[in-house]
């Protein structure tokens, strides 16, 4: 099968059509990973701005990676920061002046069971890039390598953040009580 | 084996999937963009017109996804299999009326290709215009204005896909031949797994392909791949489905010829979901042909105005449904030669 690279070349010369070949291949995990996000009536809105801007920026794809995908996360996520940022702050958190950068939409997610509510105040709780580099590992599947490409960070910071991350989530009360009785549910059985 | 965090964390992958109107809407806005972008892009609006539903949807994007260009070439056609050609209706037959005239005016007119100007609205925004040349030899090129469509056919920047060229054809032999082999030919002529025209051990292999290249990307999207390819009802509508996208397309890209024209409107009468009335446009006499719902996966519709004399395309509305956008286009056709378009002789 034809690589995303050869296609984005493909488009570069002029050849529309391949690069909506890249798009069908992508388009339900970029989909995803906007819903997951987002919710998906903002990722419904939010994902043509991302084809079009992943069209304009097709210049500058590296093609030496065959596989596009986490360059088009990477689309995908300059797209989510300037709708976060876009929002009122009352949508967001209450207190946003808490927060690094201001914008981090994480907190006002609703939490539906307690385990969740206490998963995802943990994860609003780590800075913004640890965040993603493990979401787009535990959600998306990607290495860390590939997390990097997303952020378009080295490697070995991606893989720092990760690091990061997972000790940080380890070490939250919430989630260091919830690890300690599932494993204790587990041994039991 | 211990839980850990990533474990944890994995619980909250859960997402609802975006419908499928969306990814439609999201490659129409993409189109637009491309358009916009001065690049030779054409201005297919299949996206728009396609299903949004599975059947020729999954089919239209698995093709494209897999990189390929299934063309099915027809066969002896099964008793009761979707090209069978209903019978025509009192309205349906002032298609065929139309085609006859078109028929008995003869001649060929003058010119080596077909200039259609389209001018596309996209849910009430400013109007798109492209500039669509045509060629008699199956060449195309495209420009977002009268400029950069000379500067194509100078730098011999032929974008044809090869697409138009079969169906410009399957519109000629429903004109002067088999009308059931036409319309297989039709529906065949844009790639589809629907392997019209095959039997159905050959029409089972075509899907299994297609169900093991995409299987991946409609998990992705939520939607289940059907074991089986569509049968009966299903296979009729999803034909339809392809026969109006591709006759429409012959209308714009063979609309110069008057066996193009002929041919297309003896297809379209063959469709049971068409229904035409009398109108005008421009001060013209005109038909409008209404696909209804059946033709788009049982929601929206489209409504291609012709001239009532000559067959030729004049507008294409599609009105808004779901998340799908409404869609207004206008059609200007001319003939031309090649070498008075290099020129700017237009």
């Amino acid at each position: 099968m034809t690589s995303d690279a050869e296609l984005i070349g493909r488009s570069l010369a002029g050849d529309g059509q391949a690069f909506m070949e890249v798009i069908c291949r992508h388009e339900g995990a970029v989909g995803a990973y906007l819903a997951r996000r987002a919710g998906r009536e903002a990722a419904e809105d939010l994902l043509g701005e991302v084809w079009v801007a992943a069209f304009e920026s097709r210049g500058t794809y590296d093609r030496s990676f065959a596989g596009a995908r986490p360059w088009l996360y990477g689309v995908a996520l300059n797209r989510l920061r300037r709708y976060w940022r876009s929002r009122p702050a009352e949508d967001l958190v209450p207190d946003v002046t808490s927060l690094g950068g201001g914008w981090d939409p994480w907190p006002a997610v609703d939490a539906r069971v307690d385990t969740q509510a206490v998963l995802r105040a943990a994860l609003a709780r780590l800075k913004p890039e640890e965040r993603e580099v493990l979401t787009l590992v535990a959600w998306e599947d990607l290495t860390a390598a590939d997390a990097a490409r997303v952020l378009g960070r080295p490697a070995g910071t991606a893989r720092r953040l990760l690091h990061q991350a997972r000790t940080a989530l380890r070490n939250e009360p919430g989630v260091a009580a919830l690890l300690t009785d599932l494993n204790r549910v587990k041994e039991s059985q | 084996m211990t839980v850990d965090e990533m474990d944890l964390v994995r619980q909250l992958k859960g997402a609802a999937p975006l419908r499928p109107g969306a990814y439609e809407q999201a490659q129409a806005m993409l189109r637009d963009a491309m358009a916009e972008s001065g690049r030779r892009t054409r201005r297919r609006t299949l996206s728009l017109r396609a299903k949004a539903g599975l059947g020729a949807g999954i089919a239209a994007a698995a093709a494209a996804a897999a990189g390929i260009a299934l063309v099915v070439t027809p066969a002896p056609r099964p008793a009761g299999a979707a090209g069978a050609v209903p019978q025509a209706s009192p309205v349906t037959s002032r298609l065929v009326s139309l085609a006859a005239m078109i028929k008995a005016s003869g001649g060929t007119l003058p010119g080596d290709a077909s200039l259609v100007i389209r001018t596309q609205t996209i849910d009430g925004k400013s109007p798109d215009v492209s500039y669509n040349l045509y060629t008699d030899s199956g060449a195309f090129y495209g420009g977002g204005d009268k400029k950069s469509l000379m500067q194509a056919v100078a730098r011999h920047e032929d974008d044809a896909d090869g697409i138009d060229a079969r169906e410009v054809a399957a519109a000629r032999s429903a004109a002067g031949g088999d009308l059931a082999a036409a319309r297989v030919r039709m529906v065949n002529a844009s790639p589809n797994y629907l392997g019209l025209g095959l039997g159905p051990a050959a029409r089972k292999k075509i899907w299994a392909q297609a169900k093991a290249k995409s299987a991946e990307i409609y998990k992705e999207k939520g939607i289940e791949f059907p074991a089986n390819p569509p049968a009966g009802k299903a296979l009729q509508e999803d034909a339809d489905n392809y026969l109006w996208n591709n006759s429409v397309e012959a209308l714009s890209a063979g609309g110069g010829d008057p066996q193009v024209r002929e041919g297309v409107l003896r297809l379209l009468s063959t469709i049971s979901a068409v229904t035409v009335a009398n109108s005008t446009a421009g001060g013209q006499p005109a038909l409008t042909l209404t696909a209804g719902p059946e033709v788009f996966g049982g929601a929206g519709s489209e409504v291609l105005t012709v001239n009532a004399r000559t067959g030729m395309p004049v507008k294409a509305v599609m009105p808004a449904e779901g998340n799908v956008p409404s869609s207004v286009q206008t059609f200007q056709v001319s003939r031309v030669t090649l070498a008075g378009i290099e020129a700017g002789r237009f």
